[in-house]
């Protein structure tokens, strides 16, 4: 290894603790952390609309929802197509909560904390529970099962008088230490909180992988057979990645169901559900990194499209047809162009990117 | 000199109407209505239309300067019939200053209730669910609502049955826009409503209903009232007629007559339903171009102008969406008229004051649009229609559900 840990061009490992170092050098760990404090930095400095907080809290909460889907599929290689269910599990233990004592129930306005965190226990639990048909399915088998799942879970809140029928169940407004979390200050307050959400989060998965347990998910995608005579469980490991992936949906959920102030099932549906995996398939799966870039790109072009085709309205009478056309065009032409040509996903841009700079200025 | 001076004039009254000019275009203002619609996916057969319905009058109010020097701006987006986008689209409309919105589906009006509350903004949906009223101020709806629809319907059947108490199905979309009548039909039947209430269906996406056109006979069912969309009514009329269980007169014994309020009818329903689509009766409170009026041939002519096809034209919810943008910019108008500043809150209020002599006869309507304190339902009277030849044929005057009213 060089000398001086700021200045080193490449990757010296020695052991495999050095492998699995999160920063391989002090510079990455610097800008790292610069990088988080620009993320929490630029609201107090910039002032964005209300509409584009939304946004941006929107791709956040994707962002821990694929995470959860990434580890599962991604890291697993465990199919699911049911992951708005999960992720609605999570938003309907909120809603739950409040249909039993009111929305303003001083343990949904103020123990919101908490609410999150049993959120994404149930949906640990609900994973767990669904991944059990892991241990006798494998491919498409599976995904029929996730899939059915997704079903299930529709015609449940669809049909229960508990869960409102599907109709939204409205969230009241938290407080913090401040007070009352108003209008003006809500996508800003629940940024901070996501945000803080995604880096404890981030920091666990990638923590995760560098142990046993996450290596063993690993393991058991590449060879189940393989993994089982080097000791792991194949069993518990899939069924704990769904539980994982249930967590982290779950949490995703509770974000949501604060950041809308509502819960209703349209938000959970299995369109959503393939709108997650193809988030995981643009951004990279099997890549921590892809988990942001995915959510980001395929939001990203939503709003573009939109606004192509509000544009081309003016040009176009009919404007409305053409809108009609442009969405799934390009939803379906990104993922098949992405599947055919990089199927590493943006990660993989990302990583081409980070080994060039860490290496310049030599070539390799 | 008398040349100078002529150059002189020439340069001042250039200078004077380019100061003029300009002085009226910065003192001309634009008020921007903001529009959420599901113009694509799920219920798009009727966003599309009513989307166009209400760019067509936007544009109409405009070019007829109905507002004199000063425009509405109408964004119009499509959430897909999408909550959350919904809400971004609201949002941006938020921060654009908008001074009423327009709203599409129930879910998302439900969904963003508490946000029209604490923003205090006017808002007019596509939506008739009388849900949409409950524990809001700032929701309006445009029309009768479904649950007055279909105890209207009832009343129809209650009061044209021969021969004992009639017995009625409702056929309804699982969802809570389907939903929406159930509980106010059972009320208006305790409340001493005249009808039967055998079963209540509520469809899935089946392409074949014989079992339960033949469960419904069984249980000697003879009206059906639908409160969805047009397509499944399209299918079970077509099955009905397969079955030859079809009634070809209202009210005819061991066999199905078919009702339905708003969206469950139009040219729409014909066309997918073909010849089993006649005697189906159906409700609403606009007027149909089936039925020429004055109101009807302006809104042909306000098509022909922006190019719409036959299809839209003549499409109610074209007639809606146009009603809609009718309220918004005539509660602009009336503002403007008192010489307030136009805004939302000065919107809301003139919308509450049109009612009494301030009603307002938009001729798209078989009714006035009256709002009040206590009234949040725009048009309350509804038209009774059925299909004949082929098309809808208006069948008596308009009326208002008194069980309704009743149990309100």
């Amino acid at each position: 290894m060089s000398a001086n840990r700021w200045l080193t061009t490449g990757n010296y490992f020695t052991s495999y603790q050095d492998e699995q170092r999160i920063f391989s050098t002090r510079l990455d760990k610097l800008i790292f952390i610069g990088f988080i404090v620009c993320l929490f930095a630029w609201p107090l400095l910039i002032k964005l609309s209300n509409r584009n907080m939304l946004v941006l809290d929107t791709i956040l909460i994707a962002i821990v929802a694929v995470l959860g889907l990434n580890l599962l599929t991604g890291f697993a290689g465990l199919i699911s197509i049911g992951h708005a269910a999960f992720v609605g599990v999570g938003a309907y233990t909120v809603a739950s909560i409040i249909r039993l004592i009111g929305d303003d129930h001083v343990l949904v306005t103020h123990a919101w904390p908490l609410v999150i965190i049993v959120a994404g226990l149930v949906g640990a639990v609900v994973g767990a529970f669904v991944g059990l048909p892991a241990l006798r399915l494998r491919h498409l088998y599976l995904l029929m099962a996730t899939l059915s799942f997704q079903i299930i879970f529709q015609w449940i809140i669809n049909f229960s008088t508990f869960f409102n029928q599907g109709q939204t169940i409205s969230v009241g407004r938290v407080f913090w230490f401040t007070g009352k979390i108003v209008r003006k200050q809500h996508y800003v307050f629940w940024y901070y909180v996501i945000l803080v959400a995604i880096v404890l989060l981030g920091l666990g998965v990638r923590n995760l992988l560098r142990t046993r347990y996450g290596r063993s998910l690993v393991a058991v995608r590449d060879n189940d057979r393989a993994a089982d005579a080097m000791g792991m469980h194949p069993g518990l490991t899939k069924v704990y990645a769904f539980g994982l992936a249930g967590f982290l949906a779950g949490i995703a959920g509770a974000l949501h169901a604060y950041l809308y102030r509502g819960v209703g099932f349209e938000s959970f549906t299995l369109h959503h559900s393939i709108v997650y995996l193809a988030m995981a398939i643009v951004g990279g799966m099997g890549t921590l990194s892809g988990s942001f870039w995915g959510p980001a790109a395929i939001q990203f072009l939503e709003l573009r499209v939109e606004d192509l085709a509000e544009k081309a309205g003016h040009y176009f009478p009919s404007n409305m047809n053409l809108s009609t056309a442009l969405r799934p065009l390009t939803f379906g032409l990104v993922i098949v162009l992405f599947l055919m040509f990089e199927p590493r996903g943006i990660a993989n841009w990302w990583r081409i990117v980070r080994s060039y700079v860490k290496l310049w200025p030599f070539r390799y | 000199m008398k040349r100078t001076k002529m150059i002189l004039f020439g340069v001042f009254s250039t200078a004077l109407f380019l100061l003029i000019f300009t002085a009226q275009s910065a003192l001309a203002k634009t008020y921007m209505i903001g529009s959420s619609l599901a113009i694509t996916g799920p219920t798009s057969d009727a966003g599309s239309p009513y989307a166009k319905g209400m760019e067509d009058y936007c544009k109409f109010s405009n070019d007829m300067k109905l507002l004199g020097r000063d425009k509405v701006k109408c964004i119009i987006r499509d959430d897909a019939y999408k909550t959350a986008t919904t809400k971004r689209n609201f949002e941006d409309f938020m921060d654009q200053e908008m001074v009423i919105y327009l709203n599409y589906s129930t879910g998302s009006t439900l969904g963003l209730k508490k946000d029209f509350e604490e923003e205090e903004i006017p808002v007019l949906p596509a939506s008739y669910h009388a849900g949409n009223l409950t524990g809001s101020n700032y929701i309006l709806l445009p029309s009768a609502s479904y649950s007055e629809q279909a105890i209207g319907l009832a009343e129809y059947v209650a009061r044209n049955h021969k021969g004992g108490t009639p017995r009625i199905a409702l056929f309804l979309h699982p969802s809570a826009f389907g939903r929406g009548p159930l509980s106010d039909v059972k009320k208006a039947i305790k409340a001493g409503l005249k009808v039967n209430l055998v079963e209540v269906v509520e469809h899935g996406k089946d392409l074949d209903n014989t079992a339960m056109i033949k469960r419904l006979l069984k249980k000697k069912v003879q009206y059906v009232i639908s409160q969805t969309v047009q397509s499944p009514v399209a299918t079970v009329l077509k099955d009905a007629k397969r079955l030859g269980k079809i009634a070809t007169k209202f009210g005819q014994k061991g066999k199905l007559t078919f009702l339905g309020a708003h969206y469950t009818g139009g040219n729409d329903l014909i066309a997918l339903a073909g010849k089993a689509s006649e005697n189906y009766f159906w409700t609403t409170a606009f007027t149909l171009t089936s039925e020429q009026s004055a109101g009807t041939d302006a809104q042909l002519a306000m098509a022909r102008k922006y190019g719409r096809d036959s299809k839209t034209a003549n499409s109610h919810n074209y007639t809606s969406g146009i009603m809609v943008m009718q309220i918004a910019i005539e509660a602009i108008r009336r503002v403007k008229a008192k010489g307030m500043d136009v805004g939302k809150k000065s919107v809301y209020k003139e919308l509450l004051q049109m009612n009494g002599f301030n009603a307002y006869y938009p001729l798209t309507t078989v009714g006035p649009v009256t709002f009040g304190k206590d009234d949040r339902a725009g048009v309350d009277s509804l038209q009774l229609y059925v299909v004949k030849k082929g098309v809808f044929k208006a069948v008596g005057s308009p009326f208002v559900s008194k069980y309704a009213k009743m149990i309100k």
